[in-house]
């Protein structure tokens, strides 16, 4: 059974059609990636299933429970966690204690469970060494990184990562992808917004494709990225020369 | 439909060496000695002369203030600048239950309840506004109340009321009685704002405080979460008010919902330290210094105040606690977390967690923050 289902969904801001009538579902356990131009509603399609933005039209469906009404954190709460493009951490509080409220309020964990849950999130993450440290003295790979390790202490059974490998280096984003990679054994479905196209080809089993609001492809990686209709989008881009390389 | 019943999934894992230590360590001795000081400020009446009590009493009655102020805007980011709509509350609550037969001194918890009660719906309408509104609207819940107050001719109207039932104590024992509930609800205040701080409510309330959005996909209930703090606020705020009544012996709604209460709360946490519990003890004594030893100065003494506070904002922002903690690391209510570890496994030597001593659980300066939730 899917986990997650989106029916018909469409968002307008203003006169602007950022999301139109997208449908498309995720199983649990998948590994799907997405990628798309610039403006072509990837953010704004992870932020009507977090719930952080409303959809004019459409049902969002999480393990078989209509998500329309619920607020970011119920949904969390359901096992929904995300990251956000440009991080948004608890700039005030310590790095340890971003990823400890992450566990005892979307995790659901009490005391020395949610502690030993936060601990084993930093390790995995590789945060340990900045533990203690105010969030807002991080740099900005390292507040990616926390971006990453919060929505985990969460204890999500869908993953939503918005661009948490851009700016990596490649050993950076090899040691993402190793985290990545074993979050999923776990069970855990993740869908991975990247313009690091090659990340994503290594990891993913599934990629779509987004371009002006609408899902132009779904399918194997290769094959996506081989479709007219996804070459036309990034025409000129490195993308298309990615794809040729696969192939 | 599948079970909503969750797998234990990305967390499961073993946690290594690391382990997540509670700040404080020191508890026992700091439990212990806050209760020799407990004790020993009990013993004040006896100790010292009744002018002096009656300082103290100001003195409780304002860090109350300032330790609810703190919570709401330190720690919780709301910034009111209204919190004496519920010391004036709370002095005509006792108002109207000596009235009513009352014991005006058993009457200051139940006044204070019923603050708690008030807040309830007007965090309703306050809640639907953001930063600067917010700021602005807890005012005119103030003056509304103040001027609602005023229109009732059975409680004095704008001229205000003596406070019955208090007649019958001789000055001594009325003295003595009123420091002894202004202590207890100074004391009740900080344990309650320390409870509050170490649960979870305590990260709960500074995620929210810096970041509403992403603290709401981490799960949090931010209204709830304001709501709780605010009726605390207005609870203390209201026993601040009910003990105002009770040893001023009368209220009147111009003194009583007066807006210098709310320009004392922020002034003392401001100079001692917003996003601390010890910082508004400091900028209350402070405050109090100044006050005894510029009295005398007439207009001077508030230029003096707006000096202080201008000096410390731009000298240290994180106030005069908040620079004495960054030097020394001293805490005397550690609410924090720190991430120890055994031996690291993989580095040479033992390894060294960046980030000491630990920050403060606070904004990153106080007229910064002030500034920054007063524009969002």
């Amino acid at each position: 059974m899917a986990l997650l289902e989106l029916e018909e969904v469409t968002k307008h801001y203003g006169q602007l059609l950022v999301i139109d009538q997208v449908s498309f579902s995720i199983d649990e356990g998948a590994l799907v990636g997405m990628v798309g131009p610039n403006g072509a509603g990837k953010t704004t399609l992870f932020g009507i299933v977090s719930g952080d933005v409303r959809p004019d039209a459409g049902r969002v469906v999480f393990d078989g429970v209509i998500l329309n009404r619920l607020d970011p954190a119920a949904r969390c709460r359901l096992g929904i966690g995300r990251t956000y493009q440009v991080p948004r951490p608890f700039g005030g509080m310590t790095v340890l204690e971003n990823v400890l409220m992450a566990a005892q309020q979307g995790g659901r964990l009490r005391g020395r469970e949610s502690h030993q849950a936060a601990a084993a999130v930093l390790e995995r993450t590789g945060l340990v060494r900045v533990a203690n440290r105010p969030a807002e003295t991080l740099g900005l790979l390292e507040r990616k990184r926390l971006e990453v390790a919060r929505a985990l202490a969460t204890r999500p059974r869908l993953l939503l990562l918005d661009e948490v490998a851009g700016g990596l280096t490649d050993p950076e984003v090899a040691e993402l992808l190793g985290v990545v990679r074993d979050v999923r054994t776990e069970g855990v479905a993740i869908i991975w917004i990247e313009h690091v196209v090659r990340a994503l080809m290594d990891a993913v089993d599934r990629l779509v494709c987004l371009a002006g609001g609408r899902l132009v492809a779904d399918g194997a990686p290769v094959a996506v990225l081989a479709d007219p209709a996804v070459r036309e989008v990034y025409l000129g881009t490195d993308v298309a020369v990615n794809a040729e390389a696969h192939q | 439909m599948t079970t909503l019943a969750r797998a234990p999934t990305a967390t499961a894992t073993v946690s290594g060496p690391w382990r997540v230590r509670r700040a404080g360590g020191s508890g026992p001795v700091m439990g212990a000695a806050a209760l020799v000081a407990v004790v020993l400020l009990a013993m004040m009446p006896v100790l010292v002369s009744e002018a002096d009590t009656t300082l103290l009493v100001n003195f409780f009655v304002l860090l109350t203030m300032a330790v609810m102020w703190n919570l709401l805007a330190g720690y919780a980011g709301m910034v009111s600048i209204g919190q004496q709509a519920f010391v004036g509350l709370g002095g005509y609550g006792v108002l109207v239950l000596a009235l009513n037969g009352f014991n005006p001194v058993a009457a200051i918890p139940v006044a204070a309840v019923i603050c708690a009660v008030i807040a309830l719906p007007v965090s309703v309408l306050l809640f639907r506004l953001g930063g600067g509104y917010f700021a602005i609207a807890t005012w005119v819940v103030a003056d509304t109340a103040q001027l609602v107050i005023s229109s009732i001719t059975s409680l004095g109207g704008g001229t205000g009321h003596p406070v019955p039932g208090l007649s019958s104590m001789s000055p001594h024992t009325f003295a003595e009685t009123t420091y002894w509930a202004a202590l207890a609800v100074v004391v009740i205040s900080l344990g309650l704002a320390y409870g509050l701080l170490r649960s979870p409510l305590g990260l709960l309330m500074a995620a929210v405080r810096d970041d509403e959005v992403s603290a709401r996909s981490a799960g949090a209930r931010v209204k709830a979460t304001r709501r709780i703090v605010y009726v605390v606020a207005a609870l203390g705020c209201g026993a601040a008010g009910a003990i105002l009544a009770v040893s001023q012996l009368q209220v009147q709604p111009s003194s009583i919902f007066g807006i210098q209460w709310a320009a004392e709360m922020i002034f003392v946490s401001m100079i001692g330290g917003m996003g601390t519990l010890e910082g508004p003890i400091l900028g209350t004594i402070i405050f109090f210094v100044l006050q005894q030893n510029l009295a005398q100065q007439g207009a001077w003494y508030l230029i003096i105040f707006g000096g202080v506070a201008v000096v410390v904002a731009i000298w240290t922002p994180r106030g005069l606690w908040g620079a004495v903690r960054q030097r020394t690391g001293i805490e005397l209510f550690p609410v924090g977390y720190r991430l120890q570890g055994g031996a690291p496994r993989s580095e040479p030597g033992a390894q060294l967690l960046e980030g000491e001593p630990p920050p403060p659980n606070g904004p990153a300066t106080g007229l910064g923050m002030l500034w920054h939730r007063l524009r969002s």
